[in-house]
């Protein structure tokens, strides 16, 4: 077995990623070695000394390693990791038994995975996550902020909102979910524009739609058969009439069948 | 004392009529009063207590245990714990197992008394000794020493985890509750967690069924109050509650799914099951705090689905003064308007917020533009753009199409609407009968009906002694009937030979 790395070694193993990070042209590969070096290191530490758990500063080293981490994972896109980065990290965030000092990134890194969660349309997980943060955090603080208007937005349906809100991101990172955001919603108004409206131009359909080109709408309305007539420049959605006077006679019968039962049975 | 054969001759009978519960209850306060007579008086009816509690052990029938256990809340109020070291002295024997002589020893040091010797002790059962702990429980609670208590209760659960008798369930069920509840008041929950989970796992493996409902609602509890909303769902989904719990520990269990679920958006379960606690708690004086705060959640739960619930739900005195912000936000809601929904929040944000309620109400900011929305829609044939946004205080008319495009693909409204010339246009209404929706209404008040009547037809009791005393009567009765019917038969048989004999004369 080789030997149990002490915590001085993984200080300075930490800095190092730290400063590689930081730099201009990070070099992604070799800090990815270097995190899971890092990583390894934490759990033979954890394994030897079962009661290195006590030991505050040593929380709080894990802690700033899984921060940097998750830093990483949004850098290269890796979303799973990311997830898995976050899940560790709550622990440390909502549970106070470390009395821990607030970490600067906590409060951003939580927004991040808000955000995450509603460009997956994981709503439940995202109320789960907002119950767990204080009240004061949800009207204060500019990075829970951000998400918890966008939710409003999205479930009221004022997409234009969102829109605009890709403008008022508080860092850099969150773009990275806003564009995914985007695909997911406009998939939504896509449904919501099929339904309500009967035709439309094609520049008020690239504006609704945000599109920002006229191939993008018609590789769109193609992926979703609508019927693009060139002549006139109008998009035709597809009637879908609901044949409410249609005779559904399986359920009748279900429905009879079992008052029957259930009235024989009385005695 | 003269009285005292008097006592002793009450019934051993388990059953009491109503009546005689009373008169029971009444008799064991009004004696409590008189200062002198007490003391004697409580060590009598510890003393009967403990003749149930025996009684049940040797029977194997629950319903002693329960007669006991029903005279500890009349006990409480006039306990001394004298008059518990007395008693506890009676049971000091050197023939006891010794985890039951250390746990009375713990309860006498907890009380503050030291044990006396008495040299015609009885041994003790762990039961008996559960009990003794029990009412010591509630002493400390009372008098508000909670460290004491929470020692006590680490005692008791130790004990109890020790022996493992099906008659243990319901003393056991109860001294958990109180176990927890020193813990709450002490607030350091999460130490009780392990202690808990551990017991629901022997629970669940010695089949004790209301210990088990009991863990199953505390636990849920304790990760309620640490707003661990997800480790709730997993433990309530992985594990069973036993149908066969009391009404009050299901009424509980009913109410904290809810509120889980209600959290997890799955708003129609919480509906079903917070009605159901509604109606599984008895409606009475003790419970009027657990009715209001089931009732301020399901509101919350019907307005979050799109119902407004009734009226008369707010008329009930119990309700009336408590629920009074929850009416307001219903008026706000149903009528649509975002301006004024905002105003009430505002103004009962920190009840609110001491409710728990905040973030669920939140959003409601939704319905109240769905509410807004829909009413537009049934009022006018077409409308435009600009109007909507003007009646709904939105941003911008954009805003208000995007809006209205979602609602409309939601089934809120039924319309259409014509983007170049910028107006909405509602759809005809048709005749609601003739679709399906009369059948799947009267549909689902038949299913409903249809289980009530089985459940009734389920849970129907025989009455007890008197059941036989009735078959008695009615055989008896078979009897005298087919007497009656033979004498009727013999002389009908002599009529009418008499009549023929007279017609042969003629």
């Amino acid at each position: 077995m080789p030997a149990v790395p002490s915590p001085q070694e993984i200080t300075n193993l930490y800095e190092n990623t730290r400063a590689a990070l930081n730099a201009d042209s990070p070099d992604l590969d070799a800090i990815k070695s270097r995190l899971s070096q890092l990583k390894v290191a934490l759990v033979k530490t954890a394994i030897q000394d079962a009661h290195i758990a006590q030991n505050a500063s040593f929380q709080s080293l894990k802690r700033s390693i899984l921060e940097m981490g998750a830093e990483f994972s949004i850098k290269t896109g890796d979303i799973s990791a990311f997830e898995r980065y976050m899940a560790q990290l709550e622990v440390f965030y909502f549970d106070s038994q470390f009395g821990l000092e607030e970490s600067k990134v906590m409060y951003p890194l939580i927004g991040l995975n808000l955000l995450r969660m509603l460009s997956e349309n994981l709503i439940a997980d995202f109320h789960t996550t907002l119950e767990r943060i204080g009240l004061d955090q949800l009207q204060s603080n500019q990075f829970i902020v951000h998400p918890v208007k966008l939710e409003q937005a999205l479930m009221e349906g004022s997409y234009k909102k969102v829109w605009q809100a890709r403008a008022e991101v508080p860092t850099p990172e969150y773009m990275f979910f806003m564009d995914i955001l985007m695909s997911t919603i406009r998939n939504e108004v896509a449904s919501c524009v099929e339904k309500s409206y009967s035709s439309l131009p094609f520049a008020d359909a690239k504006s609704v739609l945000f599109f920002t080109s006229m191939d993008e709408l018609l590789r769109f309305a193609q992926e979703h058969r609508w019927t693009v007539s060139p002549s006139e420049k109008r998009i035709t959605f597809p009637l879908t009439t609901e044949n409410t006077r249609l005779f559904q006679g399986e359920n009748i019968m279900k429905q009879t069948l079992s008052y029957a039962r259930e009235l024989e049975r009385i005695v | 004392m003269a009285d005292t054969p008097n006592k002793e001759n009450v019934t051993m009978e388990v059953e009491l009529t109503p009546e005689q519960k009373q008169a029971e209850e009444r008799r064991i306060l009004v004696e409590g009063t008189s200062s002198g007579l007490s003391l004697q008086l409580q060590v009598v009816d510890l003393n009967r207590n403990v003749k149930f509690l025996e009684r049940g052990i040797t029977a194997s029938e629950v319903h002693y245990i329960h007669r006991a256990l029903r005279t500890v809340s009349a006990l409480r109020k006039r306990l001394q714990p004298e008059v518990l070291a007395e008693i506890i002295a009676a049971h000091t024997s050197p023939v006891n197992q010794q985890i039951v002589a250390d746990c009375l020893k713990s309860i006498l040091e907890s009380l503050g008394q030291r044990p006396a010797e008495n040299p015609a002790a009885r041994s003790c059962e762990p039961e008996v000794c559960l009990f003794f702990g029990l009412l010591a429980q509630l002493h400390l609670l009372d008098s508000k020493a909670y460290e004491r208590g929470a020692q006590l209760s680490n005692v008791l659960v130790a004990m109890m985890s020790s022996t493992q008798r099906r008659t243990l369930d319901s003393v056991v069920s109860r001294v958990f509750f109180y176990y927890s509840r020193f813990f709450e008041v002490a607030d350091c929950l999460s130490d009780a967690r392990p202690t808990l989970l551990g017991a629901l796992q022997t629970a669940t493996l010695t089949n004790m069924k209301e210990t088990k409902a009991m863990l199953l609602t505390l636990l849920l509890r304790n990760y309620l109050h640490y707003k661990l909303y997800d480790q709730a769902e997993r433990l309530a989904a992985k594990s069973t509650f036993p149908s066969e719990a009391p009404n009050n520990l299901l009424a509980r269990y009913l109410y904290y799914m809810g509120r889980i679920e209600a959290i997890q958006l799955n708003y129609s379960q919480a509906q079903l099951h917070l009605l159901e606690a509604t109606r599984k708690a008895p409606s009475n004086s003790t419970t009027a705090g657990f009715q209001q705060t089931v009732h301020k959640v399901y509101v919350i739960v019907e307005l979050l689905m799109g119902n407004i619930p009734e009226r008369s739900l707010f008329r009930t005195p119990v309700l009336k003064k408590p629920l009074q912000p929850y009416l307001e936000l219903t008026q706000a809601v149903r009528i649509g308007d975002l301006s004024q929904f905002q105003d009430v929040v505002q103004r009962y944000q920190d009840k609110f917020l001491q409710d728990q309620m905040l973030v669920l109400i939140q959003r409601l900011r939704h319905n109240v533009i769905k509410a807004g929305i829909r009413s537009i829609s049934i009022a006018y044939s077409r409308i435009s753009l600009r109007d909507i946004c003007l009646k709904l205080h939105l941003d911008s008319e954009e805003d208000a199409e995007y809006i209205v495009a979602k609602a409309i693909r939601d089934g809120v409204i039924d319309a259409t609407i014509d983007h170049e010339k910028g107006f909405v246009k509602s759809a005809e209404v048709h005749n609601v009968y003739g679709t399906s929706d009369p059948q799947h209404a009267f549909d689902k008040r038949i299913t409903f009906c249809l289980n009530l009547y089985n459940e009734s037809v389920k849970s129907m009791r025989y009455p007890g002694g008197d059941h036989r005393k009735e078959l008695a009567y009615a055989d008896e009765g078979i009897k005298r009937e087919r007497e009656l019917a033979q004498e009727l038969e013999n002389e009908d048989y002599d009529d009418g030979s008499d009549m023929d004999a007279m017609d042969e004369d003629l």
